[in-house]
């Protein structure tokens, strides 16, 4: 369970605090899916990482299955994070000096714990269909195929809670369609909870719950 | 496909794709690790060359024994594997071309010797010289042709002694060029690095021309296992009295036995010795004195030429002003008991001069001529005095008036010979004509016993009568430890090439994991914590520290075998020889690696300390954390108040002015780098109002690169202005003021500035030039031109006139004085001999500080003010007082400082060498000795800024790669500015502008506070700037700065607009 209760958060700025968000409740189980639309500069990507952890929020509280990781100290929060999270970014921030089955395994070097994550890595591939790919470098692969490559990376941990930060961004029609179908098919297998940071109208209504961030605040968004 | 990812394979993965960046950190770890490595390798290096050339030059030889004067050459048989020599220090000439050389180590062997150092061939007979390579060379010549060595003449009478023969103390020996049949080993009882300049000449040939056959005055002994005691032991066992110039006489008329001793004197610590052996054994002594008195003289008559006897005992009377006069004498002078009675004689005094003295006394007593009072054996044996048949045959080394002889003296000598003509109190003798030789002339010992002979033997240590063994293979092997630590040396030395490798790796690595933020960013998203990121990239850091410390091994070897070059060529002046090699050994090699591999580490360690403040979203946001400017002022701040008192300090002199304005600059440096990085910080929201300013906002944009580049611009700088500051100048106040400087083979025992002296010595009186003498006893060159640890350092007395004449300036003295040459005069109440030195020596050959207390041959010296850049780098300087009681047996002068008109210094020089050619007089101009020693000096700051302008370049070309990296990270930036217009010149000048900004930053930081730190020594020890070469210098790695900004933007320009714009 996700629970965002009251989050906000501004910036110091020279002219006074910048508000971003303010008083953002959300309430997210296993299965649960969510798109956030809303304007550049609206506070999506914010919202996005203080519900990854990454940034912590100015107010408010945030728990993941009863846990609040702001509460964790550094070396907790990053184990909580490698546990419960999985992000796939807009850039898709693959290693390029890492292949593409190595890639997927990489959260699987924070702990020593490596048994069966091949297999499922392996899985994870075909399930995104690069199973013939394992041995490549990212350089050597489309945009589309990177950004299957970061999803499947996001899954290896089996997380409670993926994150995405407009993952079809920067791919084209075809591409984006494909990556949203794998990330609302494999979310679903994985049972976790999604939440999709995006511009996109065409991916956010694949969504069945869709939420617009607009002054500082989430507004159900208009079908 | 059988994939495990594993930490290691990440390690790997990464190790291979960021090749470039490691491969950088990779070179600087090796650099760091060959310059250390290097530098110790340099060290141990040296070292070993310098134990190498002891045990080549000393061959078989590890014990050496040998006396002031000479013993029996059958000593040498008490030993296994040993052999007699002698050795002398010589002039030696080549006769067809007049060539000449000065302190030539001659010695005289046999087969004995060739044998046992296991030469080839024979050794030289006959006639025959054999000559080492460098003095042949030096002195040029064939086979066959005429040589002609110049030693002293052997005296067993001391020639600062009535008796002693002054007026010809050489003795030259002509000898034949031998060319060897083989290659002889150098040999060389001297641990000194430079050429062996050596004789070798027929033992027989040499016994016979100085009267001395069947001795020697050295014998080597071999076999390293025996140990200094044994030999000790041995000797002790072995030797005889006459071995140590001791002889025993019986004397049957007299019931006695008279103990004499070869030089007419019988010593203190002799006397001392003979008395408690004679007294152990039941025995009775009677000590005696006897000399020659120019005239008893009574009222208006005299008797010429009279042997007098002190004694304690009748026929001498024991009233202190009384004298007995033999019935002879009484007669002829026509005295009566309480007649006065005046003996005038000559004295020889420490001046260099014969005296002529009187003393009066009361006649006590007439004696006739029988007894005691006609015993001839009180007397001496006198050359060219005893042995006469007349007085008028006499030849001694004084004047004599032989129109006072008359012919009733001649009688009495016929007659009576030495038999003496006048007693008087032993202690008035001794008050009257005791010398630092002695106080008696024999020692009686009543009555006679054949257990005296052996007992005395036995009771006398043969070392402190003058027959001493060296452990000269174990010395010299200590020695070569080196007075200079050049490992420590080139370790300074290399030390900026060190840190910049260093900082150069520090920075590569910090430029790699900027590279990877964003990749550091995700692994942080995903779940890696900071201590685990941390250990990634240590783990990183790690195997390109192994790599780069195998590799650097290699690099150490390199550096090392170049160092050793230069020391051989380019900085031969520094180390005076050309037989120094490169030693490989393990240790230092380790040492290196492993200091290199920890700093280099440590540099990788210290970047990865920049992780942790940036959160994972600014990570990948590219966005990096940065310290505000006010902490950058704080810490300038604070350094810049602790320099300001240290400068204050050293104004107000309550620091060392040097050390003080050292400290400061340097600090000065680290406050400037701060404010410059308070300035970098601030001005990165600077208003941006053409392409110069957005190009120095560009080196805002990652301040800490710029600071780095900044950094090791400014300390290269900061070093190589300061060592330039420390270059000595040709002219110099180390002299005294005095033009020329001479020493001699031969000691000079007359005063050769007064006409007496100079008819002695036959030189011309010359007009405004005087002499001041020094007493010089031989030992270890302490200056800089030895490289060898000085054991037992040379040790000069300058007499008494020359201390009050305040010459020579100082650096300091243990009390504050306006003329701190006085101190030698203080007596101090521990017995300690105040000395003085040259402050060089004092810190860089004998390691020591001022009021420091040191042992040389079992005597304590303290030094009681160091001289300043002076020319007696090479001494010790006592008082003549202290020298003479310290060193009896060390006579006459051997080094002397010339007061000359300077327009004559050449004539002078010409007329004095010419005319004391057989003394081996060398003169040298003052500053050009003076320049000797400067010469080594700049050749060490030449290697130090060689070194140093090699850390600039390195310096430079991590400007150069910060540059370049800043440009290509910047290639999108570039690519849209030319996009909406800029041309080519416009982004060059905006590299240019940044570039030159960080450029002349550290030139002018570097510069400024060195010109800070030296002051001092510009101001008051009259260093110079050598403002045109450096000049140069720094124009040059300005004009390096400027080409890279012009690479680099080539290098940004040379990828294609659409590209970069694409990969927006």
């Amino acid at each position: 369970m996700l629970e965002a209760s009251s989050l906000a958060k501004e910036y110091p700025t020279p002219r006074g605090p910048l508000t971003v968000l303010s008083g953002i409740s959300l309430c997210l189980k296993r299965g649960d899916a969510v798109a956030i639309m809303g304007p550049s500069g609206s506070g999506k990507s914010t919202l996005l990482y203080i519900l990854g952890a990454l940034e912590p929020p100015t107010a408010g509280t945030l728990t993941l299955d009863g846990r609040n990781p702001f509460q964790f100290a550094e070396r907790e929060l990053a184990a909580f994070r490698n546990q419960s999270i999985g992000f796939v970014f807009q850039d898709h921030c693959l290693l390029p000096q890492c292949s593409v089955l190595e890639n997927v395994l990489i959260p699987t070097l924070v702990t020593n714990d490596h048994a069966g994550y091949r297999d499922r890595a392996r899985a994870l591939l075909e399930q995104v269909g690069l199973s013939d790919r394992l041995d490549h470098r990212p350089s050597e692969l489309s945009g589309g195929e990177k950004q299957r490559i970061a999803l499947a990376r996001a899954l290896i941990r089996k997380p409670l809670l993926l994150l995405c930060d407009e993952p079809t961004g920067n791919l084209d029609q075809t591409s984006a369609a494909v990556v949203a179908s794998l990330l609302l098919e494999l979310y679903q297998r994985q049972e976790t909870i999604l939440v999709v940071v995006t511009h996109s109208a065409e991916l956010a209504s694949r969504f069945p719950v869709r939420y617009e961030l607009r002054h500082a605040n989430l507004h159900p968004a208009a079908a | 496909m059988n994939c495990v990812m594993r930490t290691s394979t990440l390690l790997q993965r990464n190790l291979t794709w960021y090749w470039r960046t490691n491969l950088a950190v990779l070179l600087g770890v090796s650099t760091a690790v060959g310059v250390l490595g290097g530098a110790l390798l340099v060290g141990d290096s040296v070292r070993s060359s310098l134990r190498d050339l002891v045990l080549a030059r000393l061959g078989n030889t590890d014990f050496v024994i040998s006396r002031n004067g000479f013993f029996r050459e059958e000593l040498a048989s008490a030993f296994d594997s040993s052999c007699p020599i002698i050795a002398i220090s010589a002039v030696v000439v080549h006769e067809p071309s007049g060539r000449r050389a000065s302190a030539v180590e001659v010695y005289g062997v046999d087969e004995r010797f060739w044998k046992f150092q296991a030469e080839p061939g024979q050794p030289p007979s006959g006639q025959e010289i054999l000559l080492s390579a460098a003095l042949e060379r030096e002195l040029g010549g064939k086979a066959d042709d005429a040589i002609l060595i110049r030693v002293q003449k052997p005296s067993a009478i001391p020639l600062e002694s009535l008796h002693g023969r002054k007026q010809d103390v050489g003795k030259t020996i002509r000898l034949t060029l031998k060319w060897p049949e083989a290659a002889f080993r150098e040999f060389s009882l001297e641990a000194q690095q430079g050429d062996v300049r050596a004789a070798i000449v027929p033992l027989t040939r040499l016994q016979r021309d100085l009267d001395q056959k069947g001795k020697a005055n050295t014998i080597l002994v071999a076999n390293g296992a025996v140990s200094l005691d044994l030999i000790e032991r041995t000797l002790k066992d072995r030797y005889a009295l006459e071995d140590l110039g001791i002889r025993l006489r019986t004397l049957e008329r007299q019931h006695c036995l008279s103990l004499e001793a070869d030089s007419a004197q019988i010593s203190d610590a002799l006397a001392d010795a003979a008395s408690t052996t004679a007294k152990s054994l039941g025995l009775r002594v009677e000590p005696v004195l006897t000399y020659l008195a120019n005239s008893i003289r009574v009222g208006g008559r005299e008797v010429p030429y009279s042997v007098v006897t002190a004694l304690d005992s009748p026929p001498a009377p024991s009233e202190p002003d009384a004298i007995t006069l033999s019935q002879w004498t009484a007669l002829d002078l026509r005295a009566k008991p309480g007649d006065a009675v005046t003996l005038e004689y000559y004295l020889w005094k420490s001046d260099g001069l014969l005296h002529t003295d009187s003393a009066r006394f009361r006649l006590a007593q007439v004696v006739p001529l029988e007894g005691a009072a006609a015993d001839r054996d009180l007397v001496p044996q006198y050359p060219g005095i005893t042995e006469s048949k007349s007085l008028h045959d006499w030849d001694p080394p004084f004047p004599l008036d032989l129109s006072r002889v008359r012919p009733s003296d001649e009688q009495y000598w016929k007659q009576y010979r030495t038999t003496p003509k006048a007693f008087v109190p032993l202690a008035r003798g001794q008050q009257l004509w005791g010398t630092r030789f002695g106080r008696l002339t024999s020692v009686r010992i009543l009555p006679p016993s054949d257990a005296y002979s052996n007992a005395l033997r036995m009771a006398l240590d043969p070392a402190k009568m003058g027959l001493t063994v060296f452990a000269t293979k174990a010395q010299g092997l200590a020695a070569a430890r080196g007075a200079t630590d050049f490992g420590e040396y080139f370790l300074y030395f290399s030390f900026f090439l060190m840190v910049s490798a260093l900082l150069l790796t520090g920075l590569f690595f910090r430029l790699g994991v900027e590279q990877r933020m964003r990749e550091i960013g995700v692994l942080r998203a995903l779940g890696f914590s900071i201590p685990k990121l941390r250990s990634l990239f240590l783990l990183e850091g790690t195997a390109l520290a192994a790599a780069g410390a195998i590799l650097g091994i290699g690099a150490a070897l390199v550096y090392g075998d170049i160092i050793m070059l230069g020391l051989r060529t380019w900085w031969v002046a520094a180390v005076g020889t050309k037989s120094l090699s490169l030693h490989t050994s393990i240790a230092p090699l380790a040492v290196g690696a492993a200091a290199g591999m920890a700093t280099g580490l440590g540099s990788t360690a210290w970047t990865l300390r920049s992780l942790q403040p940036v959160t994972p979203r600014g990570l990948l946001a590219g966005v990096e954390k940065h310290t505000s400017s006010g902490r950058w002022l704080l810490v300038a701040s604070l350094v810049t108040v602790i320099a300001l008192a240290l400068l204050a300090a050293a104004l107000v002199r309550e620091l060392d002015q040097t050390a003080g304005f050292f400290g400061a600059g340097t600090l000065l440096l680290i406050a400037a780098v701060c404010f410059e990085s308070a300035w970098l910080r601030a001005r990165s929201s600077a208003a941006i109002r053409g392409q110069i300013t957005l190009g120095v906002r560009s080196a805002t944009y990652r301040p800490g690169r710029s600071l780095l580049s900044i950094a090791l611009i400014a300390s290269a700088t900061f070093i190589i202005v300061s060592l330039d500051a420390f270059r000595r100048s040709e002219a110099s106040a180390g002299t005294g003021g005095f033009p020329l400087v001479a020493e001699s083979v031969l000691p000079l025992i007359h005063e050769p500035n007064t006409p007496a002296g100079r008819d002695a010595l036959n030189i011309p009186r010359l007009e405004g030039v005087q002499f001041v003498p020094f007493r010089l006893r031989p030992g270890d060159d302490a200056s800089c031109l030895n490289l060898y640890q000085p054991r037992n350092p040379r040790i000069l007395a300058p007499p008494a006139a020359f201390l009050r004449s305040a010459r020579f300036r100082f650096q300091d003295s243990v009390v504050r004085t306006p003329n701190p040459w006085l101190l030698l005069e203080s007596e101090t109440a521990d017995g300690v001999i105040p000395a003085i030195v040259d402050a060089n020596s004092m810190t860089y050959s004998l390691h020591l500080h001022l009021g420091e207390e040191f042992v040389v041959d079992q005597t304590r010296f303290r030094i009681v003010a160091a001289l300043a850049d002076s020319l007696f780098q090479g001494e010790l300087l006592i008082s003549e007082k202290s020298f003479l009681r310290l060193f009896p047996d060390v006579e006459g002068y051997r080094f002397f400082l010339l007061s000359v008109p300077p327009a004559r210094a050449q004539e002078v020089t010409g007329v004095l060498e010419g005319a004391l050619a057989d003394y081996g007089f060398d003169i040298q101009p003052a500053e050009a000795r003076l320049a000797g020693f400067h010469k080594v000096e700049n050749t060490y700051l030449s290697t130090f800024r060689s070194l140093g302008g090699l850390g600039l370049v390195l310096g430079t070309v991590g400007l150069g790669a910060v540059l370049l990296r800043n440009v290509l990270e910047r290639r999108r930036e570039l690519a849209l500015l030319r996009a909406v217009g800029y041309r080519p010149q416009h982004l060059a000048t905006m590299v240019i502008a940044e570039n030159l900004l960080l450029l002349l930053l550290g030139l002018v930081t570097g510069t400024a506070c060195a010109l800070l730190a030296i002051a001092p020594a510009v101001l008051l020890r009259g260093g110079r700037l050598p403002a045109a070469s450096l000049s140069l210098l720094l124009a040059g790695v300005l004009v390096t700065g400027i080409g890279a900004s012009l690479a680099a933007t080539a290098a940004a320009l040379r990828s294609p607009l659409l590209m970069a714009l694409r990969s927006e």
